[in-house]
């Protein structure tokens, strides 16, 4: 019984490291891409927080009208037509990071017939279809988009909106607070308002809110707004992807961390019993040595 | 001549930072200089060419891939927010030539959605731009 025991002991002590060898392995991996990442992010910061201090200051200084910033008031409520863009991560295994994305636009609960999706990111893509959803355009692969990438999203976005397929734009990320926080957020993008910008700039951004006394537009301010509102849009997404990225790598790096750790505890407890049992047979061999002995 | 605080952001990086005493920038409306004490003013950029006055006097070309021109009150501060922004003689020639002529392939194809022709002629104008900066006299 002692040997059976053992063995199969040793067999699990044996696969709970090799798991943990594919735990560290990973994590390594996603702290140098979150290393890179991060540094990514940092540098766009400065460019997000101008383009976004600027469009604030703009709709602060409100009267101009867009095809960007009418809403359909006359619909009634659970008739309007959402469009969701959703960033989440291409690959499993970082924790809670996809599902609570999920939990977020489940938490819209849109109308399925009524709602359009943008997934990005195969689990996103993954998610969606399953559901069956209206996938209106697909994205993988968040670590080698390109300008292109980021412009086909925003316009497809802006197309659907300014073609009256969709009432209303919603963009699910999440966002890169620290290294130890990360957050699922939900920005609605059109129609644009200068009140959702200010909600969801914080702080800083309500003082820099006075509009400007008298600024020319060069050539009219429709026109300007109409180029500048798209740029906005793709900064915006470019911001979230690049900080959803950021936010899976760190938290694929907390879950490895979290299983190595795990894995390392059942190996010692693991060993422990394993030792234990091994002694238990020894002694049994003695006390049958022994025991042998003495009848003898 | 005065000279101001010019910032070029992209995502990237910020791309310029330091004092400038004149900027050239093509404007969806035209070529549009800007000099000290310049009153607010906010233009959108498309893809061309810009070219800034460093703190010798000497011009200094660029080609910049849509964005935003803006002037703070008071003409103090000037601030321009591209997509992209690369110096002359930085531009990678062969890279421009090559991405020139995947794009041109692309345009040829009919089959494309008219979404999918907007961006490769975006890609197209992008290069076309870089070659003409980088070409430049």
């Amino acid at each position: 019984m002692a040997t059976g025991n053992m063995k199969t002991i040793k067999r699990r002590i044996k696969s709970v490291g090799s798991t943990m060898q594919i735990t560290k392995a990973m994590e390594l991996v996603a702290s140098s891409k979150l290393r890179r990442a991060k540094q990514k992010s940092i540098d766009a910061r400065p460019y997000f927080d101008a383009q976004f201090r600027m469009l604030t200051e703009l709709s602060g200084a409100g009267n101009v009208e867009t095809v960007f910033t009418q809403k359909r008031l006359h619909k009634e409520d659970e008739d309007i037509k959402r469009l969701h863009i959703v960033i989440a991560g291409d690959r499993g295994l970082a924790g809670g990071y996809n599902s609570s994305v999920f939990k977020l636009v489940a938490a819209e609960k849109a109308d399925k017939k009524l709602t359009k999706i943008i997934a990005i990111g195969k689990k996103s893509v993954e998610y969606f279809e399953k559901r069956g959803y209206d996938i209106a355009v697909k994205r993988i692969g968040l670590e080698n988009m390109s300008a292109g990438h980021y412009s086909e999203i925003s316009n497809a976005a802006i197309k659907l909106f300014v073609d009256g397929e969709v009432d209303e734009v919603k963009l699910f990320y999440t966002k890169f607070v620290s290294s130890m926080v990360q957050e699922t957020t939900s920005i609605p993008l059109l129609p644009l308002s200068g009140e959702n910008i200010k909600k969801h700039m914080g702080t800083d951004a309500s003082a820099e809110l006075k509009p400007p006394k008298a600024i020319t537009y060069d050539p009219t301010p429709e026109a300007v707004f109409n180029r500048i509102i798209p740029n906005f849009l793709l900064s915006i997404i470019q911001c979230a992807i690049s900080e959803s990225f950021t936010s899976e790598q760190c938290a694929r790096r907390v879950a490895m961390e979290s299983a190595s750790d795990n894995a390392e505890e059942m190996i010692e407890n693991l060993s422990l019993l394993y030792n234990r049992a091994r002694q238990e047979k020894i002694t049994n061999e003695i006390n049958e040595i022994v025991g042998g002995a003495n009848a003898l | 001549m005065t000279p101001f605080n010019l910032k070029i952001i992209t995502p990237a990086k910020v791309f310029f930072d330091d004092k400038s005493a004149n900027v050239i920038v093509r404007t969806t409306v035209g070529d549009v200089g800007i000099l000290a004490h310049h009153e607010a003013y906010i233009a959108a950029l498309p893809t061309g060419k810009m070219r800034v006055m460093d703190k010798d006097g000497k011009y200094r070309a660029a080609a910049v891939a849509t964005g935003t021109i803006r002037v703070e009150e008071g003409g103090e501060d000037v601030v321009i927010l591209a997509q992209s922004c690369e110096w002359k003689e930085k531009i990678d020639i062969p890279r421009a030539e090559k991405s020139k002529k995947e794009a041109e392939k692309l345009m040829e194809d009919s089959s494309l959605s008219d979404m999918e022709r907007d961006l490769a002629e975006q890609k197209y104008k992008r290069a076309i731009n870089r070659l003409s900066v980088a070409n430049d006299e």
